[in-house]
């Protein structure tokens, strides 16, 4: 296995958020993880991406075989586990390009691989971004500001090509995006789905899932996973609503 | 002593008495409180610290220079020597205790392009003139080189002729044994455009005071600066910018880094004059606190009376932004990096300002030396 | 709020200043001037224990070593304190034994400004305290706030009454020893009012005290104490006016407020002491000193001031956040016409962990007055996570009224956050014109803008006073345009 989340236990603000939650993924396979508003789908990618203020309270999370729960957000990264937010901040006075080469450097070294200089990152960077119309102008820009929502998304998803993530999180990537955005998105996802990768893909509507076809699907539920099954449950979710689907034992 | 210096002998006479009667500021001076030079500093030493040196390496065509220890003193010298500002307790000090300094003149309608580079070194006290004519332009760094356990008190004046244009750019390296004083007196006519960075980097007690005088009809003061600090360093920025004609306008931006057990100290104070009609004023100053021993003071003051202005102030003291630190580490960047990469952010609008790159580079290499003192904790 | 509204409250209230009259009534006084005597004889007429005396003695003796504060931005001639008087009471105050034994000129002066005393007429679901001159003449509700456990009385009463209350709490938030005005308060204060609040009671009604001078070159100085015990909450207002008189009189108050753990006081005053006229002659001299202590952890305390009136105002409500998550708020209108000058604001001194203030102030300058903003946040090394937000918005109608910022921020904690922002703008033509065209009237225009201008902080009154609030501030700014 990849991926191992045993009876996940978090806190935030002293609140219950996930409640014993279970999952496990193996390389290779993608997972969509859907649930409804507040059911704890956010603090899963946080907790995973090693956020500070989610107190885990219970439960393990093992990548690789390796406990994820004690390493930094940065140890975490280098390791391969990526995060593409679903609000990706805006840092003024940090350029695009200087914050990938910075982000892509640190990785390397802290895996113990040469730094990439000025020119070669640059020629890195222009041509994985070709693909996701991801301009020089845009590098140019300060990270993330004056963004529209679709150019934020597709920055994100740069930066999971550029970086090569094993474990690539994608939380609510849909979110307001149209609907060329949004299959812009989707197949920048799919060109990096790959045997050695897995990939958790949360979101609230099936939409997404219609092109980045997911292995598993699990629904999360007041902090708990309360039903797994093919790519067709999302469809069955989509058609009767959460509410309905809920009620139904696992 | 030759006729013509009389007059600067006379207000020199008058700048030792003022300062005798004053004395050494102190923190129940209103605009001291953060800074109390007196406490740590006696007047002695400051008329004992003899004269700074100067030194400018190449004077571009089209500038008149005039060496302040040398006689016969030209008519610009005299008429402005000494005449500019409102005579602060410490200005008057250097004017009195200086036997020396420079003074610089840009005549009418000359834009010289390349900038006179400025060097200060050594104790002492010391005086800078500089004229630009009507229609004229310059720009001037002034980078002071400090070593340890000196006393440097520095008084400036600047006058700015119709529509001249001046561009200022002060660096100050830290020096944590050194006092570092400075006074900037500006006179602005119609017009004109004074433009200005100041780098501090701190010293035991460092001030750098301006005064500005937008006297002319739609004259200009545009001030940034950044204040990175680490250790037991201080530095003190304080401003009171005065629009007395109407339709002047004046920004301010100062960003502040303090760590270890470092004050960084903001004071500006606006003052739109009755008949200041149009004028605008617009003040930005935030800082960054390090350490649990580090403090940031910032005082950003509105005294209007004017009605037909714009006048606004904003100040800020935190630290840095949770949610950018975290997507920065969440991509690979570590926390101390990610950490100066988004000081380096927050510092940037203040330092992007500065239109020569040369001098622009200058003092992202001086903040470049001074952030890692700046993110240590206290000892 | 609707134009009309507005206009039919502007129209409603007509003439300047409607407080403006004196009540005929014989007074007692105590001989011109201050020294020891006089303090001791105010002690005496209070019939007050020997403590109370001491403490008094203390004060003046400090106070005649200490010099009267000039960093304000306020212009006045000395104040001679040897020419006033500092006692002045209706000669038959002290027998008042029910409201229906008091002087009918009293009730018809209290009629006069909107707050009836008597049994009948009492304001529904508000309790007052009203103090004439030196003295405490009627307090309204008082069995019904008894039965809650609430003690609402006059301080002379209470000092009386509840003497190991008064001394634990009195001077514990404003020392003796604070500044001139405070200090030269405690050694003459004649009357003012105590509330006390027990655990876990939250006070059935409003509290208030309405504040009048009525005799000439006399100063008032009232003290007021609030004591709210753990998990308790009060609200209290405070109303204050004056006859117009030619002369300058001075009123020094002080307010003390301790919350203790969990409790909450609103403090809300409508301030309408006589400005002066239109040349800047007369007026109440406003030297006020007004400090909250949130003592206990997770207590709010919440200023709200109506600064209309006075010749000179000089307050600085503040609070103490001292308790762990506690919160401080302070949200002003202070509006100055004519010739009157008003230098205000407030301190929010960070001390314990969590701990939240609030500044929202609205200064409004007409005529030639001059209106200054100062504030402190202060937070200190122990606060983490404090907050502070600050807006600072001012006003100015016409070229030759002043409007001043002072701002002090000092932080001295890495995990605090403080943010302040400030906007100085003439008030806006096209708004005028607006209204103007819609068939406002010049004043009625102002009026109508300014309420918006206030609006944020209007509401934080109380509804009895918030409508008043809104007709004063249109009143305060007559003759200011046109």
């Amino acid at each position: 296995m990849m991926l191992e989340v045993k009876d996940l236990h978090v806190t935030v603000g002293g609140k219950k958020i996930l409640k014993g939650l279970t999952l496990s993924m193996k390389a290779g396979e993608v997972h969509a993880i859907m649930g409804p508003n507040g059911s704890g789908k956010s603090t899963l990618s946080y907790v995973l991406a090693g956020r500070e203020g989610y107190e885990v309270a219970g439960g393990s999370v093992t990548y690789d075989g390796h406990n994820l729960l004690p390493m930094k957000p940065e140890e975490r990264a280098a390791k391969g586990v990526f995060l593409a937010m679903q609000y990706p901040v805006e840092i003024p006075g940090v350029t695009t390009l200087t914050f990938l080469k910075t982000a892509l450097n640190a990785q390397r070294r802290a895996r113990g691989e040469s730094e990439l200089d000025a020119m070669n990152v640059l020629k890195f960077v222009r041509q994985r971004a070709t693909a996701l119309q991801i301009n020089e102008e845009m590098l140019k820009r300060a990270l993330n500001v004056g963004f529209s929502g679709g150019e934020k998304k597709r920055l994100e998803i740069l930066q999971m090509s550029l970086f090569e993530p094993r474990l690539a999180i994608l939380d609510e990537t849909d979110s307001g995006l149209d609907i060329d955005a949004l299959k812009l998105v989707a197949e920048g996802v799919n060109t990096l789905r790959s045997p050695q990768r897995g990939m958790l893909v949360i979101t609230h509507y099936q939409r997404l899932l219609n092109y980045i076809v997911p292995d598993r699907v699990h629904v999360l539920a007041e902090g708990r996973i309360v039903r797994e099954g093919g790519k067709e449950l999302a469809l069955e979710l989509e058609e009767k609503g959460y509410s309905e689907v809920l009620k139904v034992p696992a | 002593m030759s006729a013509a210096l009389a007059p600067i002998e006379a207000r020199r006479a008058e700048a030792l008495d003022s300062f005798r009667v004053r004395g050494m500021p102190h923190r129940r001076f209103e605009h001291w409180r953060y800074s109390d030079l007196r406490a740590v500093l006696d007047a002695g030493q400051v008329a004992q610290a003899g004269t700074a040196r100067w030194q400018i390496s190449e004077i571009p065509d089209g500038v008149e220079m005039f060496d302040l220890s040398s006689g016969g003193a030209p008519e610009w010298v005299v008429k402005n020597l000494g005449n500019i500002g409102n005579r602060p307790t410490m200005e008057e000090a250097s004017l009195a205790f200086a036997d020396g300094g420079v003074a610089l003149r840009v005549p009418r309608n000359r834009r010289i392009v390349e900038p006179v580079r400025l060097q200060i070194s050594h104790a002492g006290n010391l005086r800078v003139l500089i004229v630009v004519e009507d229609g004229a332009t310059v720009s001037l760094s002034e980078l002071h080189t400090m070593d340890a356990g000196l006393v440097r008190n520095v008084g400036v004046e600047i006058a700015l002729g119709e529509a001249a244009e001046f561009s200022h750019v002060r660096c100050a390296p830290p020096a944590p044994k050194s006092f570092n004083v400075e006074h900037i007196a500006v006179e602005a006519g119609r017009n004109a455009r004074y433009t200005a960075h100041f780098g501090n980097f701190g010293s035991r007690l460092s001030r750098t005071e301006l005064h500005i005088l937008l006297g002319g009809e739609g004259s200009e003061a545009h001030l940034s600066g950044v204040t990175v600090l680490g250790a037991e360093l201080h530095a003190d920025v304080t401003s009171h910018i005065e629009h007395v004609a109407g339709k002047t306008l004046s920004t301010q931006l100062f960003k502040h880094v303090a760590g270890g057990r470092a004050r960084a100290v903001y004071q500006g104070k606006i003052t739109v004059r009755e008949g200041a009609n149009g004028s605008d004023s617009r003040q930005t100053a935030k800082a960054l606190l390090m350490s649990q021993r580090a403090e940031a003071d910032l005082k950003p003051e509105l005294i209007i009376f004017a009605d037909d202005v714009k006048c606004a102030h904003g100040a800020a003291v935190g630290d840095l932004d949770a949610d950018s630190l975290f997507y920065m580490r969440s991509r690979g960047i570590p926390e101390r990096e990610a950490r100066r990469l988004l000081i380096h952010a927050f510092l940037e609008e203040a330092v992007a300002v500065i239109e020569d790159g040369a001098l622009r580079d200058i003092v992202w290499r001086d903040v470049e030396n001074a952030l890692p003192r700046a993110m240590e904790a206290a000892k | 709020m609707s134009a009309s509204e507005t206009k039919d409250q502007v129209a409603a209230l007509g003439e300047k200043y409607k407080y403006g009259f004196v009540t005929e009534i014989e007074m007692e006084r105590a001989p011109k001037g201050l020294n020891h005597d006089i303090v001791r004889f105010i002690s005496a007429k209070k019939n007050e224990p020997e403590w109370m005396l001491d403490w008094r003695m203390a004060a003046f003796r400090r106070w005649c070593e200490m010099t009267e504060p000039s960093w304000a931005r306020v212009r006045y001639p000395k104040i001679d304190y040897q020419d006033a008087y500092y006692y002045a009471a209706p000669k038959k105050a002290e027998q008042y034994k029910s409201l229906d034994e008091i002087d009918p000129k009293l009730i018809e002066t209290y009629n006069k400004l909107g707050i009836p005393l008597s049994e009948q007429k009492k304001l529904a679901g508000v309790a007052v305290d009203a103090v004439f001159d030196s003295v405490s003449v009627a307090t309204t509700f008082k069995e019904k706030l008894n039965d809650a456990g609430v003690i609402f009385c006059p301080i002379s009463e209470a000092i009386r009454d509840y003497p190991d209350l008064v001394r634990k709490y009195l001077g514990s938030v404003v020392p003796v020893t604070d500044n001139f005005f405070a200090t030269l308060n405690s050694a003459v204060f004649s009357d003012g009012t105590f509330v006390y609040v027990p655990k876990g009671v939250r006070c059935p009604m409003e509290l208030s005290t309405y504040f009048r001078i009525n005799a000439s070159q006399t100063g008032q100085f009232e003290r007021t104490l609030i004591v709210a015990d753990e998990g308790s909450y009060v609200s209290y207002l405070e109303g204050c006016t004056a006859p117009m008189r030619d002369e300058n009189q001075l009123h020094a108050a002080v307010v003390e407020l301790v919350a203790l753990e969990n409790a909450e006081i609103k403090y809300s005053t409508v301030q309408n002491w006589y400005p002066g006229d239109e040349n800047g002659r007369g007026g109440i001299y406003n030297f006020v000193t007004k400090r909250g202590d949130c003592r206990g952890a997770n207590s709010k305390i919440s200023w709200t001031q109506v600064e209309t009136g006075s010749a000179i105002t000089w307050k600085y409500p503040s609070c103490i956040l001292r308790g762990d998550n506690t919160v401080g708020e302070f949200y002003s209108i202070a509006i100055t016409n004519h010739y009157q000058q008003a230098d205000t604001g407030t301190k929010m001194i960070h001390l314990g962990k969590n701990t939240r203030s609030r500044i929202i102030s609205k200064g409004i300058s007409a005529g030639k007055a001059q209106n200054t903003y100062r504030g402190l946040v202060s937070v200190h090394p122990r606060a983490n996570n404090a907050r502070n937000y600050t807006q600072c918005d001012s006003l100015l109608i016409g070229a030759k009224c002043g409007a001043h910022t002072v701002p002090y921020i000092e932080s001295r904690n890495p995990s605090a956050r403080v943010e302040h922002e400030a906007t100085t703008s003439k008030i806006a033509e096209d708004q005028l014109f607006y209204c103007l065209q819609r068939g406002l009237s010049p004043e009625e225009a102002v009026a109508l803008i300014v309420n918006g201008f206030c609006k944020e902080v209007l509401q934080q009154l109380p509804m009895e006073f918030a409508v008043e609030a809104q007709k004063l501030v249109g009143i305060s700014l007559e003759g200011s345009v046109g």
